[in-house]
């Protein structure tokens, strides 16, 4: 009798057992999915703000790389304004109004010389291609 | 967080040391072209104040204005001084860099009179959002 009672309550804390440990394995894969969820939304505002700073990032890290030609600069607030005006005017495409080669030339260099106002370096290179292609004597 | 905040402290001691770099570069050529006679007037950088109303998002807490002087004996005209503020505007690297160092105003004017000229720089480059 005993023995049989022994049995009966050993297999219904088994069962019980079962049922719990099934429960619980439930509720352990429940969390391990929202910790994966979690992980993977913040990996993913990661990667979102990290583009959204990197054009800011290319921005100064592109700034800072960069040399600035100082020399070409203190050289043109004094110097550019009369070289400008002398090519300006000797390299003007209406000076050409015969030869259908120089006076592209000449359009292509008076683009180059407004875009170059105030850059002294790049106006003296103009000024070589115009002696060069244009024959014009400075 | 401590990695970025300790990223921020390097940040802005190496921008400091570039801001000096930069004034002491401009100050140097203005110097050497002076002496060669390529250019008639003495220039010369340093840091100023700036103007709050011409902030942007690189901007430095204090000491925003990029200040050139200069040394010519007399009273520039505005013309004069036009003509450097847009030399130095027209360079796209510099502009950049200095947004980028914190400066936010130019200012240029002579060593004598009361005459001088200030731009905004956000208004010569365009800035990433």
């Amino acid at each position: 009798m005993n023995d049989t009672l022994i049995i009966d309550t050993l297999k219904s804390t088994i069962e019980v057992a079962t049922n719990s440990k099934e429960t619980i394995t439930i509720n352990y894969w429940f969390w391990i999915a929202v910790v994966e969820f979690i992980i993977i939304t913040l990996y993913f505002t990661h990667n979102k703000k990290k583009k959204l700073l990197s054009k800011k990032e290319l921005f100064i890290k592109n700034a800072k790389e960069s040399e600035v030609d100082f020399g070409n600069i203190i050289n043109s607030s004094f110097n550019v304004k009369p070289l400008y005006d002398e090519l300006k005017t000797k390299c003007h495409p209406d000076r050409f109004p015969n030869d259908k080669i120089k006076n592209k030339i000449a359009l292509e260099l008076f683009q180059d010389i407004s875009k170059n106002k105030t850059n002294y370096k790049k106006l003296m290179e103009i000024k070589e291609i115009a002696i060069n292609k244009l024959n014009i004597n400075f | 967080m401590f990695e970025n905040t300790w990223n921020r402290i390097l940040d802005w001691f190496s921008d400091r040391t570039e801001r000096a770099k930069l004034i002491r570069s401009f100050n140097s050529s203005a110097k050497k072209s002076f002496i060669s006679g390529e250019a008639p007037t003495l220039l010369n950088a340093s840091i100023s104040k700036g103007d709050r109303a011409y902030r942007h998002q690189f901007s430095n807490w204090l000491k925003t204005g990029f200040r050139i002087q200069a040394f010519s004996g007399r009273e520039l005209s505005k013309t004069e001084i036009k003509q450097i503020g847009e030399v130095i505007l027209n360079d796209d690297v510099l502009v950049r860099k200095m947004i980028v160092l914190g400066w936010d105003t130019l200012e240029i004017h002579g060593d004598k009179g009361m005459f001088g000229l200030k731009w905004q720089l956000k208004d010569y480059m365009a800035l990433p959002k």
